[in-house]
């Protein structure tokens, strides 16, 4: 199963945008000017869903011709690409999407076609798995880890490297007991924060140029 | 083989000159016709990429280029100005952001000619002898002085450091200096192993021409990006000048303080930095110490990759070398690195102090770094941002590359090693800064043929 890859999963969804010439400014445009302006740091959206590694929102007009020996070939809408790597199952994470963040939802897809709303959330999930294509690659820093666990590891690295900087060259005896007041500092730090810099929220003896 | 016309290209576009003494003159051009009239007595005295006889070689050799405000000042159509790479067009000042040249590298330190933005050329005179090299100057400023068409603004001496009362190849943090440039098709050279790209079986071949000339097919089979009219490119070049002072009493403290602490001892890890033993011996080849024997053979002292040492337990994966020329060590035989190449012409200027000798970092010492490449933004300024100033490539995060990285005091190296206590692994924390940007800009090396166009108001872009 192309989409799942240890314990996660890849999603893509190619969902038809709404195309109506009555309107002064299309749905797409609309549509581009809000992800535009959508926060990408711990504010955004998907740092709400804890279990999301990446998620990329793209608005997709047409397919670039680039000259021969390629061929013209155009798509028979616009359309909003949506990718996104998680943890564990496609049916928990999209319902975790509906129901934690669904005026996000509204306020991308209610530009597409057939889009049911998040009210329904059988619909929605049935909604999202139509436009679903399979994914065959996923983020190239995917591991088999989950986000939580990863971002453990990468506090942990990153504290360790700075013990090492700060202490090597001790007696062993000294070592062994900064060694001890670490391993302590790691385990009673609070949870990482998805998509947020995890520096400011390092036990204080930790932080560099203590 | 691509056949290239040496005569018609600049010989500091096709080879290092090897000669002791250097100085670039950075010009203001005046007005445009009497700019041109300077650009046109020059014509005769540039020095070209033909070879030398061995009874002929010159004293002193002459090249010019120029940033995009000197081609606006000597007014080519703008539909050739506006043809260049915007980079070029841009300047290496609009490139700070990008190329991390921000805290005590960005502008506001740079020296006041870099900051003026008034250096429209560069003409470089290397010379044989300090004599060789007044005489020459002397020569040029008289030009200018008969044509009206540029004034001096500074003059940069660089030489090589001398030892023993014989030229170096050595800088002044006491590193052996020089090796490995990229071959590419039509130079002259044969090519050395090592110096240009691997190929599927591991041996070493020259790389596409249009890598670093202007007009020829590069790696991808295309045309690089280049003004027009096409004749305004061919057979030119584009450089990179940043000078670089280098810290050097802050480098030998850091270096005595964790030598100190390192199990392998101050040099081994003064060569983890680099790459390389300061004598030059690739510490991939000879990770136990030194070997002359490697340094004195060109066909060894860049002959070399990381396949075998994945772990970086001899050569750091975040030291200087194996960050700026990764080899193959991305996989893929090399395949990601070739079109990130740069040729390097660069020269120590400054009194160069012995170990040991009391050293101050105020003094004025570094080195005039130049690069050549046919795209600054593919080749070096990629090679800047991604591989020097960010370590995500070679699997170092954050990490910037040791020595030439723009560091705060935060930084850290990280010396990996094995279970040996003369191999220790090892982490250099607090990296201070030891080498800060003193100004620069970008550069556009025209053929002998878009010389004379420019000379003579002759570039038509129709």
């Amino acid at each position: 199963m192309s989409n799942q890859s240890g314990q996660v999963y890849g999603l893509t969804i190619l969902s038809p945008i709404i195309e109506d010439d009555r309107l002064d400014i299309c749905h797409s445009m609309e549509l581009r000017w809000y992800l535009g302006h959508l926060p990408r740091d711990h504010k955004s959206p998907f740092a709400q869903i804890s279990s999301t590694y990446l998620a990329r929102l793209v608005v997709m007009d047409d397919v670039v011709y680039v000259g021969a020996p390629a061929c013209e070939e155009h798509l028979k809408s616009h359309y909003l690409v949506f990718e996104t790597n998680f943890d564990w199952d496609l049916e928990t994470y999209l319902t975790r999407l509906a129901r934690e963040t669904p005026e996000f939802v509204d306020a991308v897809w209610k530009h597409c076609v057939g889009y049911p709303g998040v009210s329904d959330i059988a619909a929605f999930i049935a909604y999202m798995k139509k436009c679903q294509v399979e994914t065959t690659f996923f983020f190239a820093d995917v591991n088999n880890r989950t986000v939580q666990k990863s971002l453990e590891a990468l506090r942990t690295q990153s504290a360790l490297a700075r013990f090492i900087a700060k202490h090597q060259g001790q007696s062993p005896a000294e070592v062994q007991r900064e060694f001890g007041r670490l391993l302590h500092a790691i385990a009673h730090a609070p949870p990482p924060i998805p998509g947020g810099d995890e520096s400011d929220r390092m036990p204080q003896e930790n932080r560099p140029h203590e | 083989m691509s056949e290239i016309d040496v005569s018609d290209i600049q010989g500091f576009s096709l080879k290092g000159y090897n000669f002791p003494c250097a100085r670039y003159l950075l010009l203001e051009l005046l007005h445009h016709e009497a700019a041109r009239d300077f650009v046109k007595a020059l014509l005769p005295v540039i020095t070209t990429g033909e070879r030398w006889d061995i009874d002929k070689k010159p004293m002193s050799t002459v090249n010019l280029a120029f940033t995009h405000t000197g081609l606006v000042q000597l007014q080519l159509p703008m539909v050739s100005l506006l043809s260049f790479p915007v980079e070029f067009q841009q300047g290496m000042k609009a490139r700070g952001d990008i190329l991390y040249d921000t805290g005590k590298n960005s502008p506001k330190h740079w020296d006041p000619v870099w900051k003026e933005g008034r250096v429209h050329a560069w003409l470089a005179v290397n010379a044989r002898t300090a004599e060789a090299l007044e005489e020459r100057c002397a020569a040029m400023q008289q030009l200018m002085t008969e044509t009206g068409g540029a004034r001096l603004l500074q003059g940069q001496d660089a030489g090589a450091i001398y030892l023993n009362g014989r030229p170096s190849a050595k800088e002044h943090f006491g590193y052996t200096d020089g090796f490995g440039n990229p071959d590419f098709k039509g130079a002259e050279r044969v090519c050395v192993p090592g110096q240009g790209k691997l190929t599927g079986d591991g041996r070493w071949e020259a790389l596409a021409t249009g890598e670093f000339l202007l007009g020829y097919a590069d790696e991808a089979g295309e045309l690089p990006v280049a003004p027009i009219p096409h004749l305004l490119g061919r057979n030119g070049t584009f450089m990179v000048y940043r000078k670089l002072h280098q810290n050097v009493a802050t480098f030998r403290d850091y270096l005595d303080a964790q030598g100190k602490l390192y199990g392998g001892g101050k040099e081994k890890l003064a060569a983890k930095f680099v790459g390389r033993w300061r004598d030059g011996t690739p510490i991939e080849l000879s990770p136990d110490g030194p070997e002359a024997s490697i340094v004195a053979d060109n066909n060894r002292n860049t002959d070399f990759t990381y396949g075998g040492d994945p772990a970086g337990a001899r050569c750091p994966i975040g030291a200087h070398l194996r960050r700026v020329h990764p080899r193959d060590a991305f996989g893929f035989n090399g395949g990601l690195v070739n079109r990130r190449r740069i040729m390097r012409r660069g020269l120590p200027y400054g009194e160069f102090v012995p170990e040991g000798q009391p050293v101050r970092d105020e003094d004025e010492r570094g080195i005039i770094f130049m690069a050549l490449n046919a795209s600054i933004f593919r080749q070096f300024e990629f090679v800047q941002q991604q591989w020097v100033e960010y370590g995500n490539d070679s699997h170092q995060g954050n990490d910037k590359e040791p020595l030439v990285g723009n560091h705060d005091g935060t930084g850290k190296f990280m010396v990996q090693g094995t279970a040996d206590p003369k191999n220790p692994p090892f982490l250099c924390g607090g990296l201070p800064q030891f080498v800060e940007l003193r100004g620069g800009d970008y550069f556009f090396i025209p053929s002998l043929t878009a010389l004379a166009m420019i000379a003579t108001g002759t570039v038509d872009p129709r």
